[in-house]
């Protein structure tokens, strides 16, 4: 066993053993604001010992008015990025019109079927350069990524990208232009929905989850903003509108 | 300089050399409009950004109450989250200081062959002075958030939490990329952008190891949070074969769902944002059909954190979350900004961290860089108490005479302390007083017109010297002011 791990832990021990004792009687001879700034130390409780989602601070911020749909394209664009409302029909036109638009020669797609196949090439104006089997130096010369997002998060606009479900980290984030397709059926009120999803009950999310709200951006020189720092310059969220009701996707989030 | 600064130190920073520094920077006109405009707009920021929050209030009082459970229990929690993270794949490192956690990453490159390391933005990374000892043993750290890079090139160390080349202007920069780099850039903001992402994505391909730090780690899961806007951090943890997660062991809380109060604070304190650009959750170590590092390892950091456990008024500290709001609302940091304090950690939050990590004598006049206004505590997001902990502090540093022995002031409070326990020798005082200022003269508005001699002429280089009224309270009640409603007490 560590030798540095149990002298850590046995100093953190020390401590608070250290700080009932003092709490206890000290509360009134010292810095009195302090002492009702923070509570004395009590004795040791079960783990955990915080309610859930009961304050009135949670309850307070559960609520999305509106229309999630909506909401999620207005705070995108208010983070800087856009979105393209369509039907399933009409989104690999949507797609191939950015891609044109871009000018893009070379485009990286995640391991998302529906990226390969809404991403696919129009009269040869462009190559898909595949995630699973790019060299990073291809990944890096391409001018554009395509992916799929697990989930969309309304109130602020994010997407959610789940690196279990789909090879998708580098390809959103290497390329200047990151195309993103979205089912609305995905789409949920708050931040806290989603990390419900993302581990349920205590469960661990898989082992990188990423959160996306707009394009790379800094300001970091004389506080003015700049675009597109070292990720993408602009993000495209493709939404797509599906009839189906709403549903728990993604039996393949956590596979076994 | 005679040696190395001490961990969470950039210079020294006893009484005279704060004094000296806050002097110069006093008189930085430049540094002066970059700090106005930065701590006006980011406060600006903050406040729309805290209305969209149905109840901020609230939201400071859980945050605080998770972090305040988690310290409680830090021992526990820590446990839980090594055990997760372990589960997970990754490989948790302890480190009791910043020589330690030093020796482990430099170990963990040497053994990997690495020579090219990327870092993303850390300020547990500055504490124990990664760069300097990962160059002594041949490697090349690289910053890559753009502000740091900035103050790397520079040679110089960070100025704000968030925004860590905020004294520098965009010729500057300009300027600093021509010399180290040969390249030439014009001077907008847009360019210099450009160039630096193009020189950093060398960097990047080249990179056998990425460092980053860690915003939160969740015990139950054993998952670390990083946040971030420019996206060099997810390069930095996607890239090279190999992450290494720099945390100080106050980072953990309890559960994922702990995050969402966390991301609803964190962010708007920082930079009025509603959510960074980018959020990276990482559990362990990937799957062999995931893209990402063939392997995670987390240094969990204590450097006289764990100490600070053993009051309530030392604890709180390690609520913070590391937002700069209390920079931002700092008074005293408006006027001199970060590299004054001669610390890692700048503003009010750093003059209460700093003297516990570095050691009270080396940080003596931090705890006095400060009027106790108060903002600090107000700006908080985590409600710390630092103009509590300030006078804390103070006491600590005139108990183990940290300052120097200063007998001018001791005697001084002797002597206040003899007078007013002694009603005889008050009332003496109160007398001699009143006949030594008959002769000073008093100002048109009743303050004195004289100065007073050193050492106590520093009182009143700053200040007037308020006369003792002529007529005592004491005076007015043994002459009938307790009898009557007659006339209110002179003073003048």
């Amino acid at each position: 066993m560590s030798t540095a791990r149990e002298a850590i832990l046995g100093a953190i021990r020390a401590s608070l053993a250290a700080s009932r004792a003092h709490d206890r009687t000290a509360a009134t001879v010292d810095h009195a604001p302090a002492a009702s700034a923070s509570p004395a130390t009590p004795a040791r409780a079960p783990l955990p010992v915080l309610g859930g989602a009961t304050s009135a601070w949670a309850a307070a911020s559960t609520t999305v008015p509106g229309d999630l749909a909506a909401r999620f394209a207005a705070q995108l664009e208010a983070a800087g990025g856009h979105c393209t409302r369509v039907t399933p029909e009409a989104a690999a036109a949507a797609v191939a019109a950015l891609l044109e638009r871009a000018g893009a020669r070379h485009v990286a797609v995640s391991s998302s079927p529906l990226a390969a196949r809404l991403a696919a090439p129009r009269a040869a104006r462009w190559t898909l350069v595949h995630a699973a089997e790019a060299t990073r130096d291809a990944l890096f010369a391409c001018d554009a990524g395509v992916s799929a997002a697990q989930w969309g998060i309304a109130a602020t606009g994010t997407i959610v990208l789940d690196a279990a479900v789909e090879r998708s980290r580098l390809v959103s984030l290497v390329p200047p232009l990151h195309i993103a397709l979205l089912h609305t059926r995905d789409l949920r009120p708050t931040l806290a929905d989603v990390l419900a999803l993302v581990a349920p009950a205590g469960g661990a999310p898989s082992h990188a989850v990423t959160l996306v709200t707009g394009p790379s951006r800094t300001s970091d020189i004389e506080l003015t903003l700049a675009i597109g720092v070292h990720g993408p310059v602009e993000l495209h969220v493709v939404l797509i509108d599906d009839d189906d009701p709403p549903h728990t996707p993604h039996d393949t989030l956590h596979p076994g | 300089m005679s040696r190395e600064p001490s961990p969470g130190m950039t210079a020294s920073a006893t009484p005279a050399e704060f004094d000296r520094r806050a002097r110069e920077a006093l008189g930085d006109a430049q540094l002066h409009g970059a700090l106005h405009r930065a701590t006006t707009l980011f406060a600006e920021r903050r406040r729309n950004a805290m209305a969209s929050v149905g109840d901020w209030e609230s939201a400071r009082e859980r945050a605080r109450a998770i972090k305040d459970e988690t310290l409680l229990h830090l021992d526990r929690y820590l446990e839980q989250f090594a055990a997760a993270a372990e589960r997970a794949g990754a490989v948790v490192h302890w480190a009791r200081d910043a020589r330690e956690a030093c020796a482990i990453i430099g170990g963990i490159a040497r053994a990997r062959g690495a020579r090219t390391v990327v870092k993303s933005k850390s300020m547990a990374t500055e504490e124990i002075h990664l760069n300097a000892a990962l160059a002594a043993g041949g490697l090349e750290p690289v910053e890559t958030d753009l502000g740091e890079y900035i103050i790397q090139l520079a040679g110089e160390t960070p100025s704000h939490i968030v925004v860590p080349a905020i004294h520098k202007t965009r010729g500057q920069i300009a300027a600093l990329l021509a010399a180290k780099l040969g390249i030439a850039v014009g001077d907008d903001v847009a360019s210099l952008t450009a160039a630096a992402r193009t020189t950093l994505r060398q960097r990047f391909a080249a990179a056998d190891l990425g460092i980053s730090g860690v915003n939160f780690g969740v015990a139950e899961t054993g998952t670390i949070l990083i946040l971030e806007n420019e996206g060099n951090a997810r390069l930095t943890i996607t890239l090279p074969r190999t992450h290494i997660a720099l945390m100080g062991i106050e980072k953990v809380i309890p559960r994922v769902a702990d995050l969402d109060v966390f991301l609803q604070l964190l962010p708007r304190s920082g930079t009025g944002q509603a959510l960074t650009t980018y959020q990276s959750l990482i559990t362990g170590r990937r799957p062999a059909s995931a893209d990402g590092p063939d392997e995670l390892h987390i240094v969990l950091l204590d450097n006289g954190r764990s100490a600070m456990l053993a009051r309530a008024v030392t604890r709180q500290a390690l609520a913070c979350i590391r937002c700069g709001a209390c920079l931002n609302a700092c008074p005293v940091y408006q006027q001199i900004g970060g590299h004054a304090y001669g610390s890692v950690y700048p503003g009010p939050i750093g003059a209460v961290i700093t003297p516990q990590l570095a050691g009270l004598h080396e940080a003596a006049a931090l705890p006095y860089a400060s009027s106790l206004c108060g903002a600090c505590r107000d700006a908080c997001p985590v409600k710390i108490d630092i103009p509590a902990l300030l006078l804390h502090l103070r006491g600590s540093v005139v108990e183990r005479r940290a300052a120097g022995p200063r007998r001018g002031e001791r005697l001084a409070f002797r002597l206040y302390r003899a007078a007013m326990a002694r009603p005889a020798l008050y009332l003496l005082a109160a007398r001699l007083m009143r006949a030594a200022q008959r002769l000073l003269g008093a100002r048109a508005d009743g303050a004195l017109a004289a100065r007073l001699v050193p050492p106590l002429g520093a009182w009143t280089a700053w200040r007037d010297l308020r006369p003792v009224a002529r007529r005592s309270f004491r005076d007015e009640w043994s002459h009938g002011l307790g009898d009557a409603g007659r006339g209110g007490s002179e003073t003048k």
